[in-house]
């Protein structure tokens, strides 16, 4: 029952695929990278960040929520001829001015998933009118610091936090423009819940959202992840950030 | 003193600016107002930019704060992120450093200062001193060196590099690195890594040398000119070891002044604020300080290269304690106040740093790897203080039991020398400017004296701020209850 | 990229180079190019920069700008080099995206300004003013918002290997392109 059954084509190569896996997980088990955010392997899909957004048989899907089947032709690097790299570095763009992003002190630099993907799609500039938004920051936990600057709404700490930890500590608010996360707890604030520093959703945060407090700049320029190889090049499926102590 | 400063009818004469200021770092213009006959009136330096990084810091977890701080500059970010993070070792509450990540550390000073002091003579203020203050313009630049001193230009650059290459090895990069945290530094240095700065610091220590040399040189060439131009006599101020001698690193404050006599000596640092004094003028966004028992009129005073080897007892490496000899002997026994004077103290500096990174090569705990401190109880307050290149660095934090920045205050080095520089362009405005066609060689007479102090403007709009202490009385939800104010 | 004879019969690049309110690391990072210097100004000569004491910009081919736009000053230049250069390069985190300096744009800068200048009892706020001072902008602005940028080289600062290969490029006429290990935001 462990041999795959078919193969899909990914940019006119084979690649094959278990009954019931998406072409993200099949691509990513076979050592094919496709770009994305709030797909975590424990997780499972959520389809809101668009970077896996890929073409198959002719129209866009995102790959994370779309399941392998026999025959499909999917197109990653090059859309109808085009290079995709463009929309999805217009994403990344995006993404990258709506919040306060700045990643000079940023702790997480070097280990994450927004910055390896502007490496990725080569994106020089953001392009857009930066939004300077003002952000709240919740130190008020022992051990974890919630630095909302960087949240990217990609809503795997409200997943793992329910699903994993069975804690719902986080949840999203607002609609539009105005989402952000929200913690349960009275005051809103983290330290007056029942979360974790061991929890998965202290963990899970692809960005530095969520950081385990006093780590810092522990792992020297040169160790971190991403100066190891590029997000591309990482052969397995998104492996659980490993905080440095 | 301060007859320069504010001329009687300011809307009454002619302005002549110098903007923006070149060959140093960050924005500065100096205005300057005529009357009849070209007469000069008023001379400012005007230091034009503004940051407020001691505001937008608070908030940000402290472990973040030396990586964010040294971004204020490019040519002397290790000063602000070792100053920094001394500031947070004692906040995080970490006990005395292991021998190796202070080595390390020093090390990377050094490092530092032959890199900043290698930049400022051979790149910025070399074309002065070898072509003329008043030289051609389009060759008055360090590409102008390079092609008529192709050894010497080849030299300053390598120089320059070897501090780069230290702190690379040591930080992770030339320039804003992460290799200095709370408690230590995050990486050992690597056997090849040492053994190839081993390989180059001979080299080195044998160019500042010349370099030194080359400075006595062009003083020879014009002894009085030298000694004069751009004399502003001020106190001085820095910080010297238990013994008597500067040490870059850490040590007490010690002021003399303009004739060597003492001041204040052996003054813990983190007292700093009883010690010193800020004013604002209307005409700057840099603060101007003084040593409070002296009154501003009296009390300012001078940091940086000019100062520290004046007010050393000596400098414990053999190489640069001989230049200074040199260089004391041209005073006879008083202190030496010209603004030229700088370059002469500065290439004496740059060989001593040159030394004491040769020694720690040669230390068997530069490889070792025991790089953390042991950790004891939280403090709410540090201050760490520092011998930067261009002056004494002071950085006050303040941090609440969740791990927030909630106070930052800064004293950068050039901020110490606002008034002195104000004084030494006076000086030279009076002396050469006064009643003459203002030509573009003679304004940049005005810029060499500035220069020679090796301003660095864009750290230096920060303040000595006398923060009241606030407290807030606030409801569940976050509504003002009361507040309380001190100070 | 060596000298050679034929080179030397060609007019040379002219460069102008300013920092508005960056730190001056990118201008650092460029020198750290080291002794690739001595060949790059065999191609190059430099107008307007803080390493000449050329003043004001005149035609040139490069302007490379580091720092964003905190005040009236740093645009009046920006626009200056703009206007005088073929080719506009964004270089290094604040003139991307307002770096370091821009942390104080979700604060209220008169709040800030009164914070800084405060008088020692706390009772009120000397901020400084006079018409030598450039008046400064509620946010800093990146350079991009200000005016066309033509290429961007992103880093805090970015490498001397960086720079010297966007040069590089730009000046043999390929497209400039980082290698994946020449390319970081900090």
């Amino acid at each position: 029952m462990t041999a795959p059954d078919s193969t899909i084509l990914i940019d006119d190569v084979p690649v094959p695929f278990k009954p019931g896996q998406t072409i993200l997980e099949a691509a990513l088990e076979a050592g094919v990278f496709i770009p994305h955010l709030c797909f975590h392997p424990e997780l499972g899909a959520h389809g809101s960040c668009r970077l896996c957004n890929v073409i198959v048989n002719g129209r866009n899907i995102s790959a994370c929520t779309m399941k392998a089947a026999s025959g499909q032709e999917i197109e990653v690097d090059t859309w109808l001829g085009e290079s995709a790299q463009a929309y999805r570095r217009t994403l990344v763009q995006m993404l990258f001015v709506e919040g306060n992003h700045f990643c000079p002190s940023c702790e997480k630099s070097g280990n994450c998933q927004l910055q390896a993907l502007g490496y990725d799609s080569e994106m020089m500039t953001p392009h857009f009118v930066e939004f300077y938004p003002h952000r709240p920051v919740d130190a008020s936990h022992p051990d974890v610091l919630l630095d909302l600057n960087r949240c990217i709404l990609c809503e795997l700490c409200v997943r793992a936090s329910r699903d994993m930890d069975g804690k719902s500590v986080f949840a999203l608010a607002g609609r539009g423009m105005a989402s952000h996360i929200i913690v349960n707890s009275p005051s809103g604030k983290l330290g007056d819940t029942n979360f974790s520093a061991t929890d998965k959703a202290a963990h899970v945060c692809p960005v530095g959202a969520i950081l385990i407090k006093r780590v810092g700049f522990a792992k020297p320029i040169g160790q971190r992840r991403y100066d190891l190889e590029p997000i591309s090049e990482e052969a397995t499926p998104r492996r659980e950030v490993e905080e440095a102590k | 003193m301060l007859n320069l400063e504010t001329a009687q009818s300011p809307h009454k004469l002619r302005r002549v600016a110098i903007e923006p200021v070149t060959r140093v770092e960050g924005h500065g213009k100096v205005t300057i107002l005529l009357g009849d006959e070209n007469r000069v009136h008023q001379v400012r330096l005007h230091i034009v930019e503004f940051r407020g990084f001691e505001v937008f810091i608070r908030g940000r977890p402290y472990w973040e704060v030396p990586i964010a701080v040294q971004r204020l500059c490019g040519i002397c970010p290790v000063s602000h992120l070792l100053a920094a993070t001394k500031a947070m070792d004692l906040i995080a509450g970490y006990g005395p450093l292991t021998p190796t990540a202070e080595k390390l550390r020093r090390l990377l000073h050094y490092g530092q200062i032959v890199q900043s002091h290698a930049l400022h003579f051979f790149y910025l203020s070399s074309p002065d001193l070898l072509f003329g203050f008043e030289s051609e313009v389009g060759k008055r630049n360090v590409l102008g060196v390079a092609a008529a001193f192709p050894d010497l230009a080849k030299q300053g650059i390598l120089t320059r590099k070897f501090g780069q290459e230290v702190i690379r090895h040591i930080a992770g990069k030339r320039i804003h690195g992460t290799g200095v945290i709370s408690g230590g530094v995050n990486k050992a240095l690597a056997q090849a890594d040492r053994d190839s700065m081993r390989a180059g610091v001979d080299q080195i220590v044998d160019w500042s040398k010349a370099a030194a040399g080359l400075v006595v040189k062009l003083h020879g060439t014009s002894p009085e000119f030298y000694k004069n131009f751009g004399e502003s006599r001020a106190n001085m101020m820095g910080l010297v070891d238990q013994r008597g001698a500067v040490d870059f690193y850490h040590g007490a404050l010690r002021a003399r002044d303009a004739d060597g006599g003492p001041i204040f000596d052996q003054v813990d640092y983190a007292t700093y604020k009883s010690l010193l004094q800020e004013d604002v003028k209307n005409w700057s966004y840099m603060k101007f300080l003084h040593i409070k028992t002296l009154g501003p009129d009296k009390g300012w005073y001078r940091v940086g290269p000019l100062a520290r080897v004046q007010v050393t007892d000596f400098l414990p490496t053999p190489l640069a304690e001989a230049e200074r000899q040199k260089f004391l002997a041209v005073g006879g026994g008083k202190p030496l106040h010209g603004a030229l004077m700088y370059h002469w103290a500065r290439m004496i500096e740059m060989l001593h740093a040159a030394e004491m990174a040769r020694e720690l090569l040669d230390d068997p705990d530069i490889v070792k790897t025991e790089l953390m401190a042991d950790k004891g109880p939280r403090r709410e307050e540090g201050i760490g203080v520092i011998e930067a290149p261009r002056g004494t660095l002071f950085h006050h934090y303040r941090v609440d039991e969740n791990d927030l920045t909630t106070y930052c205050n800064l004293i950068v080095s050039t901020t110490n020398n606002n008034q002195a520089m104000n004084e030494a362009i006076r000086a030279v405005a009076s002396r050469y400017l006064s009643g003459h066609e203002l030509t573009e060689g003679l304004l940049n007479n005005i810029e060499v004296a500035i220069r020679a102090y090796d301003p660095c403007l864009s750290c230096a709009t920060h303040a000595l701020g006398q923060m009241p202490l606030e407290v807030d009385l606030v409801d569940a939800d976050g509504a003002l209850v009361s507040r309380a104010r001190k100070g | 990229m060596s000298a050679t004879a034929k080179t030397s019969a060609l007019p040379k690049v002219r460069a102008a180079t300013t920092s508005l309110a960056g730190c001056f690391g990118c201008h650092m990072s460029f020198l750290d190019i080291d002794e690739r210097i001595l060949d790059l100004m065999q191609i190059v000569e430099f107008d307007r920069s803080p390493l000449t004491d050329i003043k004001h910009c005149g035609p040139c081919d490069i302007a490379l700008i580091e720092g964003g736009c905190c005040n009236a000053e740093n645009v009046h230049v920006l626009r200056e080099l703009r206007a005088n250069a073929k080719i506009l390069v964004a270089v290094g985190a604040c003139a991307i995206n307002g770096g370091l300096p821009a942390l104080r744009n979700s604060l209220d800068v008169g709040d800030i300004l009164n914070e800084v200048y405060r008088t020692p009892d706390g009772a009120a706020s000397n901020v400084p003013k006079d018409p030598e001072l450039p008046l400064l902008f509620d946010k800093v602005y990146p350079v991009n918002e200000v005016v066309r940028v033509d290429y961007f080289i992103p880093g805090c600062p970015p490498s001397g290997d960086t720079i010297w290969k966007f040069l590089n490029d730009l000046i043999l006429g390929r497209m400039p392109r980082l290698d994946p290990q020449l390319m970081h935001y900090d």
